[in-house]
């Protein structure tokens, strides 16, 4: 235990040597991951917003049944009665014309000349439902309204399907482009990380030979240089998590996001506690892989 | 103790080791001489793994160097200790922590560590100097600290070379008197100098290579 104590008390001394010895070119390389880590955390963010969002509309699947004027009261209870029974339906809820129309003008309240000119009450009765959990796909949403198209009391059945399909696809694309853009960012920091480490391993390459003379192992010799490539990834992911919460808060309150994203989900939210410790732990990884990257190039470039 | 059998080595077609054939025993005091580059340089380097030989074996302390797997190297070279003609002290290290890396490297308790080098340091009259940085010493105490570093861990052989070439006469002799201190505690010297008058100083057994060949081996008179 002691002797690892001092072995790793040593190394990270090293490290934090390496590091002081470079002050110049380590606060470049920190700036540089900084912003890198920045561009992955924003598509990052956005692209957990958009699924939260995504979540958050394929739980409120709503079916709109307008009903003909000619329905009777005993028809539409027959009606509910009926859909209250499909096990693809979660709910039901009978909106009359005259809630529509009180709807429509506490909603609304400067269009009331609009209403004025259309006469009598022009808002038809509907049925509201509720799809259920298990039933929300494309095809089975899709089935139902054409049960429900096909009945006699309906006149228009609107959803919003279509839509929230729409914003699957495109948040299946924010994906696949976060993670292309993302697997760019990531190697060229790592590019960045391996050559400042590089700088580090050629000033202190007779220090290398000196070390492997008196029995340094492979081991002890590149520590150093592993542990100053997590600090420099570590360092720049927390640099890019403070100026992303920056940017995210600016972004509430300037561009009025409190509330609700664009109308659904619960409001925008900044990375969960977990994403933020994977994102440190990816940041102190990267720059693992660049110290690793570096050492196997010095060693080719030495042997 | 050291034994090659057969040893040849050549860089780039050139040879810089012949068939070459000795044995160092336990305990003993070998001077390598030569002109330069004659082979001691190669000699040294194929002891400690710095390089293979093309064909031969080389034994030290029984074991067959060509089949040292890569990983042992760092043990082996645990056992030894080496003093070079340009020091090879790391210059933003103290004298201190440059004879303590060699415990260090080898995971020796921090405690141990400093009792350890605190008194081979005295030992070799460089107490005052513990916290003085290598390139602000003089080079006959330059050469001390690192032979400081390569005795630290009490090894089994110590191999030096040139160790006098940056050092006048008088300091020459001094490092000598040191080896050979450290040679009487029963730990193996092999010595490669080019200087007649070091050898020439002490009655010891005396490697001479020429052109990568041994032709003299044995105690010359003096």
């Amino acid at each position: 235990m002691s002797r690892s104590v001092t072995r790793f008390r040593y190394l990270l001394g090293e490290a934090a040597n390496n590091i002081k010895a470079n002050r110049t070119t380590t606060v470049l390389a920190v700036a540089t991951t900084t912003f890198t880590m920045l561009g992955m955390g924003v598509f990052l963010l956005l692209y957990l917003n958009a699924q939260e969002a995504l979540g958050s509309l394929k739980e409120e699947i709503k079916v709109v049944v307008y009903l003909r004027d000619s329905a009777s009261s005993r028809e539409i209870a027959q009606l509910r009665s009926e859909l209250s029974r499909d096990p693809a339906v979660a709910a039901v809820e009978f909106v009359s014309r005259e809630q529509a129309l009180a709807t429509f003008r506490t909603q609304f309240p400067s269009e009331e000349r609009l209403l004025n000119g259309l006469g009598d009450n022009p808002f038809p009765a509907s049925l509201v439902v509720k799809v259920g959990p298990a039933h929300r796909s494309s095809e089975q949403v899709g089935t139902l309204v054409q049960k429900l198209k096909a009945l006699a009391e309906v006149d228009e059945v609107l959803y919003s399907q279509d839509w929230i399909d729409n914003l699957a696809v495109a948040v299946r694309y924010l994906r696949v482009l976060g993670m292309g853009i993302g697997v760019v960012l990531a190697a060229s920091m790592v590019t960045i990380l391996a050559n400042t480490i590089k700088l580090t391993l050629y000033a202190r390459r007779e220090e290398i030979e000196i070390l492997k003379l008196i029995g340094a192992t492979t081991g002890f010799i590149k520590m150093p240089f592993v542990l100053e490539g997590a600090l420099l990834g570590g360092a720049g992911a927390a640099c890019s998590l403070v100026l992303l919460r920056g940017l995210f808060g600016l972004a509430e309150s300037k561009l009025a996001l409190k509330g609700t994203f664009w109308g659904v989900g619960r409001g925008l939210a900044f990375l969960p506690d977990r994403v933020t410790v994977a994102f440190l732990l990816l940041g102190v990884m990267l720059g693992c892989l660049g110290s690793l990257v570096s050492l196997i190039q010095f060693r080719d470039a030495r042997s | 103790m050291i034994e090659f059998f057969h040893v040849s080595k050549s860089y780039h077609g050139r040879p810089a080791l012949q068939d070459v054939s000795f044995t160092i025993e336990k305990g003993e005091f070998v001077f390598l001489t030569g002109s330069s580059g004659a082979g001691k340089t190669t000699l040294l380097r194929l002891i400690f793994c710095a390089d293979a030989p093309d064909e031969g074996q080389i034994l030290v302390n029984g074991r067959n160097l060509l089949h040292l797997k890569k990983s042992a190297v760092p043990l082996l070279r645990r056992t030894m200790g080496f003093v070079f003609q340009d020091f090879r002290l790391l210059p933003k290290k103290t004298v201190f922590e440059n004879v303590a890396l060699a415990l260090k490297v080898g995971g020796v308790p921090e405690g141990v560590l400093r009792v350890k080098t605190t008194e081979t340091l005295g030992a070799l009259g460089l107490a005052h100097k513990v916290n003085a940085l290598p390139l602000t010493l003089s080079a006959g105490e330059q050469q001390r600290v690192c032979l400081a570093r390569a005795i630290v861990n009490d090894p089994q052989v110590l191999l030096a070379d040139e160790p006098t070439g940056n050092l006048d006469a008088e300091l020459s002799g001094e490092i000598l008197d040191l080896m050979k201190a450290v040679n009487a505690r029963g730990t193996t010297v092999l010595l490669a100098t080019h200087n007649r008058d070091l050898w020439r100083r002490v009655r010891r057994r005396v490697v001479r290579l020429e052109q990568g060949r041994v032709v003299e081996d044995g105690c010359p008179e003096v």
